[in-house]
């Protein structure tokens, strides 16, 4: 049974309705490049500009990854001990989460030109404006699921006199992490997103899919740019593949897994 | 165990509560949930609190587990705060919810108060008449409530019965002086409740630990208890307290007996009389000296 459970995407019910419309829109891609070369590359150019190049959209591919990777780990450090202060003491929680609302709801495309004017071409403003779009996922998720614990185990607890580290430590972050995986799992394709913008808005910089893509489509390289873009789809796609996988290996005890096992 | 006692000699071997107020709200929507209550419970005793639901049974828990402050009165276990007394890990709650950690196994979750506040059993010994205890077994607990099976299963794998007798191995697990238990049952099908209750009794048998049982069950009450306290709302007062002499162990066939129907019968008109003394009229203004 769980066998054929796990097989269970090789059966045509499974992947015909998206190969159909894979098909589909292949063929309506190609129309359309065929008639308005401006508006789509042919496909088979985008194959060719992949195929001719791969170790320069391999580094290229790797230097947004890196930013990417790095400015969500900053995020993540800071946004989690941010939520535990938060959670922790009512006065902290008064005072940042209002602003931190509000610049949650700030677009970070207008604060990422900013940033490059400040901090230059080098990596600084682009781990900068990747950690900061991670950040605020993070922080109120977080902050709600520190605070999420049923108030009957907050009293068995209590009279055992548990400390608030053991608290937090015993009973509130394990009972955050389902909402820090929903988190992750905005976070780590929104990082790439992030890198991305920081190098759109620094057009001198070295490398990167960013910069690929805005050097490319200024010379009218649209095979090239729309190479770049796959490779980002690609990307985005495998980390979330990834963080889904951690997800349902760390919350095998949650209840939105336990049905299908018992 | 007695209501408007003459003060006992010495609090230190037994669970007292002098005078205790408790009032919700204020001026228009105020709720009295305890009026000037006294309640004195022996060590090693099974007592129930028994009352329509408002009638501050559960308030007086919370008031012994040091969950809640009486607004006037003093509440002591064993001679000491109920503050003092979770810190030395002397209470033992298991709430009407099982509150388990679901993503710990049911022998995670029994073990969990043992890694928690490791400092109670030094400040234990120092508590005047507290009795040492080695540490449980916890398999052995386990299979005492017949669970087995269910050791490394996770609270999502198990029934409504076995999350809630998984809550009880876990309080009894610490060898607390008093368990405090409020409505553990009252989301269990007829069937699972009794045959839980055989099984408290069994591990109550042995450790002869205090209990503090809130239940709207009246077979219930009488089934477990050495003694039950008749509760009252508006404002929330102990109207009765019944010995119930039934012999023990106290079987599953004892609830069919003449002797058993006569406590139950007892305690259902403590509770009508109660009620039609007092219907539910709103609220009433605290009796003269409660205050004080």
């Amino acid at each position: 049974m769980s066998v054929l459970k796990r097989l269970g995407f090789l059966r045509p019910a499974y992947w015909l309705p998206l190969a159909v419309l894979l098909v589909g829109l292949g063929i309506l891609w190609s129309v359309t490049a065929k008639d308005s070369p401006y508006l789509l590359p042919p496909l088979a150019a985008v194959g060719e500009a992949l195929a001719a190049n791969p170790g320069f959209y391999l580094a290229n591919a790797w230097a947004t990854l890196a930013v990417a990777l790095v400015g969500l780990a900053i995020g993540f450090v800071a946004s989690f001990i941010l939520a535990v202060l938060v959670s922790e003491l009512p006065l902290a929680r008064r005072a940042i989460m209002p602003i931190a609302v509000v610049l949650s709801v700030t677009p970070l495309v207008a604060i990422a030109p900013a940033l490059v004017v400040a901090f230059g071409f080098g990596p600084e403003p682009k781990l900068i404006v990747t950690a900061l779009i991670c950040f605020f996922p993070i922080l109120i998720n977080v902050a709600t699921g520190l605070r999420s614990v049923s108030p009957a185990v907050l009293q068995v607890f209590t009279t055992l006199h548990a400390s608030r580290l053991e608290m937090l430590w015993h009973v509130r972050m394990p009972s955050a992490l389902p909402y820090l995986f929903t988190a992750l799992r905005v976070v780590f394709p929104l990082s790439i997103i992030g890198a991305v913008v920081a190098e759109l808005s620094a057009p001198g910089a070295a490398d990167g899919l960013g910069t690929v893509i805005s050097v490319a489509s200024s010379n009218n390289r649209l095979a090239v740019v729309y190479a770049a873009i796959f490779c980002l789809a690609i990307m985005g796609s495998v980390l979330l593949l990834i963080i889904t996988a951690i997800e349902d290996r760390v919350l095998h005890w949650h209840e939105s897994r336990q049905g299908a096992t018992s | 165990m007695t209501l408007t006692s003459p003060a006992p000699t010495s609090t230190a071997d037994s669970i007292s509560i002098r005078g205790a107020v408790k009032i919700y709200g204020s001026a228009p929507s105020r709720h009295v949930a305890l009026a000037n209550v006294d309640v004195d419970i022996k060590r090693g005793q099974f007592v129930s609190i028994i009352g329509p639901s408002g009638c501050g049974k559960s308030t007086l828990l919370r008031l012994i587990a040091g969950l809640e402050e009486a607004d006037a009165g003093t509440a002591e276990v064993f001679g000491v705060p109920p503050e003092r007394a979770c810190a030395a890990k002397m209470i033992g709650l298991v709430p009407q919810a099982p509150a388990l950690l679901p993503w710990k196994d049911v022998l995670g979750n029994v073990s969990m108060p043992a890694k928690v506040n490791r400092r109670a059993d030094k400040l234990r010994r120092r508590i005047h008449g507290h009795l040492e205890r080695p540490a449980p077994d916890m398999l052995d607990l386990l299979s005492k409530a017949g669970l087995t099976d269910a050791v490394h299963k996770l609270p999502a794998q198990l029934s409504g019965g076995m999350q809630q007798r998984t809550a009880i191995v876990r309080a009894f697990g610490v060898q607390p002086d008093v368990l405090l238990m409020d409505e553990p049952f009252s989301a269990l099908d007829e069937f699972t409740r009794e045959s839980i209750q055989e099984q408290l009794l069994d591990i109550w048998d042995e450790n002869k630990t205090t209990v503090v049982f809130v239940t709207h069950s009246v077979s219930e009450a009488v089934r477990l208890s050495d003694t039950v306290l008749v509760m009252s709302a508006r404002p929330g007062r102990i109207t009765a307290s019944v010995d119930i002499t039934l012999p023990r162990p106290r079987s599953q066939a004892m609830l069919k007996t003449a002797e058993f129907h006569h406590f139950e019968d007892v305690i259902r008109d403590h509770l009508q009389t109660a009620w039609q003394e007092n219907p539910m009229t709103g609220s009433t203004p605290i009796p003269a000296g409660a205050a004080s």
